[in-house]
């Protein structure tokens, strides 16, 4: 074997190892994504989205008493602090299926699809909605 | 004598029959008047004008505060600084870090609270706690009290608070009847009593110093006639008082009364009624009057301006004196009560005669208000009209475009002119892209000068800051980094060539798509405007709804086409708001006297976009923010998340710039009304308004990222191939690709040039040597 095979062979060697396993492209890191993704808690950072979570939770009672407009008076209060926050539109979801308006519903409800797609307990809740008011529509 | 006896029966006859024949026809006429009673009392018997509210205002902890916006709303909503803690609803005292408060009572249609004593704490510029000072609790958000903006008048311009009669306090009642008629509850209309002491009074003075007119008089002349002084009109009082006395109960008649009297003016409007005028003097409903502002309203009634306590004090302090030692002379307050309140000052609240609020908003407001109500019915039927004006945004959009107007104006003389009418305009909207409710609209730089409102009636190109909607409509088929040209190319328009060229010379020939909305190329736009298609782009932005004409013509690209600047807000609300376009809302609901909800306008909203896309604009327009023709904001203070797009027409006609975040988007336009350049970007004239708007309502920054809908992925890749980066691609960049779109070839270029391609050009060279 002359030098010059060695070479070849110990650069073939070297090519290997480092190309030998492809690098992938570099996704972004998924831990950050996700850390935008989440909605943002109420945490004394974000006290907007404190605040908005008060309103959520007397809009998630209004509902709950069936009081539809006064659910959607406060849960529109509740979006305009914290536009985020997908429980504000699963609520506003609700309202209008309650005032029997699929339109409004469907819209909100893919809002809240869209906020909570990381919370899997509301995405059940959210499908359940949607199925809901494809009920309503047909 | 027989003719005399003859002579002297017929007169009787004559006089007789004259006397039934005067006595059928005042028989008749009482019957008219009574008629005419009846049915003026029977029907609405005031017209109670509409008044426009803006939107309740919410507090919580932790929230940011601009300190002096916030004290003018507390001045608006009526609060009043005293120096001892606040006794009263509407008193504040003010602390070096926190502020006591007796709220006001909160009433809206949707919600009702009692005003209570609480203690608001500030730590730098953001609230620290909300808490009530009567249990110690704190509060979570706090909602306060809406703000009167304006009210729709008829030719009366009467202000005027209806009040029963169960509500007026007793010593209220009796300084009325000690200052004007003491007999009130002992005659029936006319007090022939008071008529012969007022013509003895006049006889002996040798003029007129005293009226012998009952209430009931007074209010048979305000209501039925018209002020002269003649016999008849004096009889026609007298038979009215009678009539009114004969058809209504005296309590019936004190309380039409105490709705009526003109008690003083506020500027061009007259106070009417006391419930009027408790606020008006004293900021207090009547049931709440001492004995002493009792006595100060009463004696009003006699010259209201001459006795105003804005007027001229030492004279209203005289009148009230003898209001109250008439009290005292018939008995109805005791001598310490009278000694009390002779002590009292008269502690007016004060009031000013502002400026048209928001004039520009209420004009808008009152296009969508004549669809659903004539306009007197506005004037009269006293609905409360419910808003989406924020005040507090509305004064920063004022300032802040009264602010950059002067600074251009001072730093290019050219842009001066001397007609006011010809002066540089400039117009903001401020909205909330997930809910469109608009909380700032400034139609122009001075509504006295024109009422042309700028935001919702003017037609003018948007230039560059249309670009976006080439983009979206680009991304079913290109990605961010999809190379375009830069060069310079003729096109064929109409049969005509046009050229069109980039702001400035550029030495970048290929750009990427991202890059070229960042730095807003024109070259590279129209190219990726042929590449997309002009019908696919004016397909797409039929869908924004956008009401005026929208060609597929090559210029479009470039913002050619005119547009309605809260269209283009609107617009720019569909990224903001993951896609979907709100309906601009000014009102939220009209509600009639007594609390009947009439209209109630809701949040809707409608698809346009699917999210995904709608993020990928977001990325890009937060480009153009932090590093392309908008990235003069973080000089200005603006360092949190926000995408934007300036926009320049030709000839430098008009100066433009959109920017949002999750939370509020405000759009700024800057130019001349008849489309004289003011030779400025919209970099350099319409962004700095926006900053200085932004800037001072930091109640609206969250300083949230937008959100990542499912269907995005972010790839790190080469900036030079704009392909998923390998190990050699030098300072990879992030980009947000739709899923559908991720490019799956990685940087040919650099996996060529990386180690790995050296080594294996190295082993082709060796075995080539072979």
């Amino acid at each position: 074997m002359t030098i010059k095979a060695m070479q070849i062979i110990c650069l073939t060697l070297l090519a290997v190892w480092l190309v030998g396993c492809p690098k992938p492209p570099l996704k972004g890191d998924s831990s950050e994504a996700d850390a935008i993704t989440v909605p943002e808690e109420a945490t004394e950072e974000n006290p907007r989205a404190a605040a908005s979570l008060q309103l959520t939770e007397q809009g998630r009672r209004l509902v709950e008493e069936r009081q539809p407009d006064r659910a959607i008076r406060v849960l529109e209060q509740a979006v305009s602090l914290h536009p985020t926050n997908g429980r504000n539109y699963y609520y506003l979801s609700e309202a209008w299926l309650m005032k029997g308006f699929a339109d409004q519903a469907k819209e909100f409800n893919q809002l809240a699809e869209i906020h909570l797609k990381d919370d899997n307990q509301w995405m059940i809740r959210v499908a359940g909605q949607a199925d809901r008011i494809a009920e309503l529509e047909k | 004598m027989g003719y005399i006896y003859c002579m002297l029966k017929k007169i009787l006859k004559y006089s007789f029959l004259i006397l039934i024949l005067t006595g059928v026809a005042l028989a008749i006429y009482g019957w008219h008047l009574s008629v005419q009673v009846e049915k003026r009392f029977s029907a609405r018997r005031w017209s109670i004008p509409s008044t426009v509210y803006s939107d309740t205002t919410l507090l919580y902890p932790g929230q940011r505060m601009n300190s002096s916006l916030f004290s003018a709303k507390l001045s608006n909503l009526g609060y009043r600084r005293v120096n001892s803690v606040p006794s009263q609803k509407g008193e504040i005292r003010i602390h070096t870090q926190a502020l006591d408060i007796f709220l006001n009572d909160l009433k809206t249609p949707w919600t009702e609270r009692a005003g209570f004593l609480a203690q608001i704490d500030f730590s730098e510029d953001r609230i620290g706690t909300i808490r009530r000072q009567d249990n110690g609790e704190t509060i979570p958000i706090l909602e306060l009290e809406p703000e009167e903006i304006m009210q729709f008048f008829g030719q009366e311009r009467e202000r005027r608070q209806l009040i029963s009669i169960e509500q007026v306090p007793e010593h209220q009642i009796q300084a009325v009847l000690a200052a004007e008629d003491h007999r009130f509850f002992e005659h029936h209309g006319v007090d022939w009593r008071g008529i012969l002491r007022a013509m003895m009074t006049n006889l002996r003075h040798g003029a007129v110093r005293q009226g012998g007119s009952t209430l009931t008089q007074q209010l048979a002349k305000n209501y039925f006639l018209t002020p002269e002084r003649t016999f008849i009109r004096k009889l026609k009082e007298l038979i009215l008082a009678v009539i009114i006395e004969f058809r209504y109960g005296k309590r019936e008649i004190l309380e039409i009364y105490l709705n009526e009297i003109y008690l003083g003016q506020k500027g061009s409007v007259a106070i009417n009624g006391i419930g009027e005028a408790s606020y008006f003097y004293f900021g207090k409903p009547v049931k709440r009057l001492t004995l002493s502002e009792a006595a100060t309203i009463a004696g009003l009634i006699k010259a209201p301006n001459n006795y105003s306590p804005y007027r001229d004090m030492a004279r209203c302090q005289s009148r009230r004196d003898t209001v109250l030692q008439a009290m005292r002379r018939w008995e109805w307050i005791t001598q310490a009560e009278l000694e009390d309140a002779l002590k009292q000052p008269i502690n007016a609240v004060g009031f000013i005669v502002a400026d048209k609020k928001a004039p520009y908003f209420i004009d808008y407001l009152t296009e969508q208000l004549n669809t659903l109500y004539r306009p007197e019915v506005l004037a009269s039927l006293g609905l409360s009209i419910y808003t989406t004006l924020d005040t507090q945004v509305q004064t920063a959009a004022e300032e802040a475009l009264a602010k950059g107007l002067a600074h251009l104006e001072s730093s290019n003389p050219e842009l001066q002119r001397t007609a006011p009418e010809e002066k540089l305009q400039g117009a903001v909207v401020v909205m909330q892209p997930k809910t469109g409710h608009i909380l700032a609209l400034v139609g122009g730089r001075n509504y006295s000068v024109s009422q042309f409102n700028r935001i919702t009636q003017a037609r003018r190109q948007p230039g560059s800051a249309f670009k976006p909607l080439v983009y979206l409509s680009s991304l079913a088929q290109f990605t961010p980094t999809t190379l375009l040209s830069n060069d310079p190319k003729s096109y064929t328009v109409n049969g005509k060539q046009w050229d069109p060229q980039n702001f400035e010379p550029v030495t970048e020939y290929t750009v990427s798509l991202q890059d070229a909305l960042k730095k807003s190329f024109n070259l590279a736009t129209v190219d990726l405007a042929m590449k997309t298609g002009l019908d696919r782009i004016v397909e797409m932005t039929a869908r924004f709804q956008f009401s005026t004409p929208i060609k597929p013509y090559p210029s479009l690209a470039l913002g050619a086409f005119e547009v309605i600047p809260l269209e283009l807000a609107r617009a720019y609300c569909v990224f903001a708001a993951e896609g979907v376009q709100p309906f601009p809302l000014s009102l939220k609901g009209v509600v009639d006297e007594n609390d009947k909800i009439l209209e109630h306008q809701h949040l809707n909203v409608e698809r346009i976009i699917p999210p995904p896309e709608a993020f990928i604009m977001n990325s890009m327009l937060q480009g153009v923010v932090k590093e392309g023709t908008a990235r003069s904001l973080k000089w200005r203070g603006v360092t949190w998340p926000v995408a934007g797009k300036t926009g320049t027409t030709n000839d430098f006609r008009d100066a433009w710039f959109v920017g949002y975040t999750p939370d509020i988007l405000a759009l700024v336009w800057v130019g001349f009304d008849n489309g004289d350049p003011i030779k400025a970007t919209g970099a350099a004239a319409a962004l700095p308004i926006w900053a200085d708007l932004m800037n001072a309502i930091p109640q609206y920054r969250s300083e949230t990222e937008f959100n990542i809908p499912q269907g995005v992925e972010k790839i790190l890749v080469c900036p030079v191939t704009g392909r998923p980066a390998v190990g050699g691609c030098p300072d990879p960049v992030d980009v947000y690709f739709l899923t559908a779109h991720v490019p799956d070839e990685q940087c040919p270029l650099h996996a060529k040039d990386g180690i790995a391609g050296k080594i294996i050009k190295g082993v082709k060279d060796l075995i080539n040597d072979d």
